[in-house]
C-alpha cells in the first residue's frame, strides 16, 4: 500500500475520531446546560420539597395534630367545630347535592348510601328500576333469584363483592348493565 | 523637525469584516455549520437526551442539584453554580453505550458530510 495514502487515511480516521469526540463534547455540554437550568428554575421557585421544607411542612403538620387533640371533639358528632389542614370546616353529613348515575334523581350526598339501597334493590323488596340497558337488567332477572339475591345480600357491601360476582364491580351495577357472571 | 509623513508604504488599516473573510474556517467550524443546517444536530441531541433520560443520568444530575441547593440555600444558587457542580459527574457518567451510539451517528455524518 503506498506510504502516503495509508498516511492520510491514518490521519483522516484520527481527525474524525478528534472531530466526533470534539462534538459529541458539544452536545452533552449542552444537554449539561439544559438540566442545570432546569434545576436552577425548580430551586429558585421552590418548586423542589428540599430539606428546610420537609422540616416546615413537619413542624406544620406537628401543628396540626396539636390543634385537632387539643379541641374538646369526639369524632363525627363535633366534626363541625374542627378545622382541617386547610382551615375548612365541614358538616356532619355531606350536603352536596348530585344526580344519581342509576335512576337519574338529584340526591343529596349524605343520602347516597341509603339511596342506592333502594335505587338498585336490597334483594326482594324495591325492585330494579328502568335502567338504560334494560333488558340486560331482564336477563340478569331471569337467571334467576339465587344470582341476585347472592350478590344483593349484603346492601352495604355493594361495592366489595370480594366474594361476589367475579368481574362485576359497583360502577357496573350503577350503569345497569352487567358482564358475564 | 519636520513633521512625519505618513509612510506611503504603510499597510492598509485592516476592516474588521474584510479581516474575518480573510481567514478560513475551520474544518471543525465547516461541519458545525452542516451540522446545524441539516438539522443533525437537533436530532442528535434530542437523541441524546433521550439516551441519557432513559439510563437516569439526567435523574442523577438532578439529585446532585438538588443536594447543592439544599447545601447552597435556595436564593443562593446560580446556574454557573449548577453547571460547575454537574459537569465533572456528568461527562464521567455517560453510559458507553450512549457514548458509542452518538459517536457511530456523528461519524457517519461526518463521512457523508465531507464527501
Amino acid at each position: 500500500m503506498n506510504g502516503d495514502v495509508f498516511g492520510c487515511f491514518v490521519i483522516g480516521v484520527c481527525l474524525q475520531l478528534q472531530l466526533s469526540s470534539h462534538f459529541f463534547g458539544d452536545l452533552l455540554d449542552s444537554v449539561i446546560a439544559d438540566v442545570a437550568s432546569e434545576c436552577h428554575r425548580i430551586a429558585r421557585l421552590g418548586l423542589d420539597r428540599n430539606l428546610d421544607e420537609e422540616e416546615e411542612e413537619l413542624r406544620l403538620s406537628a401543628q396540626a395534630r396539636a390543634r385537632v387533640a387539643d379541641s374538646s371533639n369526639s369524632g363525627e358528632t363535633n366534626s363541625k367545630y374542627v378545622v382541617d389542614i386547610f382551615g375548612q370546616t365541614h358538616p356532619a353529613v355531606a350536603s352536596e347535592i348530585f344526580d344519581c348515575m342509576n335512576c337519574g334523581r338529584s340526591i343529596m350526598a349524605g343520602r347516597f348510601a341509603p339511596h342506592l339501597e333502594k335505587c338498585m334493590g336490597k334483594g326482594r323488596k324495591a325492585r330494579q328500576k328502568v335502567t338504560r340497558s334494560s333488558t340486560a337488567a331482564q336477563n340478569r332477572h331471569s337467571r334467576g333469584s339465587p344470582s341476585s339475591t347472592y350478590s344483593y345480600s349484603n346492601s352495604t357491601s355493594m361495592n366489595r363483592l370480594s366474594n361476589g360476582a367475579p368481574g362485576v364491580t359497583g360502577e357496573e351495577y350503577s350503569n345497569g348493565s352487567f358482564e358475564d357472571l | 523637525m519636520s513633521h512625519k509623513r505618513s509612510s506611503i508604504n504603510r499597510p492598509p488599516t485592516p476592516d474588521v469584516d474584510k479581516d474575518r473573510d480573510n481567514q478560513e474556517p475551520t474544518l471543525q467550524e465547516i461541519i458545525n455549520i452542516k451540522l446545524i443546517e441539516s438539522g443533525e444536530k437537533e436530532r442528535l441531541k434530542e437523541l441524546l437526551r433521550e439516551r441519557l433520560i432513559e439510563c437516569g443520568w439526567r435523574d442523577e444530575m438532578k439529585a446532585l442539584c438538588r443536594a447543592y441547593t439544599r447545601k447552597k440555600g435556595r436564593s443562593n444558587v446560580t446556574v454557573d453554580d449548577l453547571v460547575h457542580v454537574i459537569t465533572p459527574k456528568g461527562r464521567a457518567s455517560v453510559p458507553d453505550s450512549v457514548k458509542a451510539e452518538l459517536l457511530q451517528r456523528i461519524r457517519s455524518f461526518l463521512g457523508s458530510a465531507t464527501t
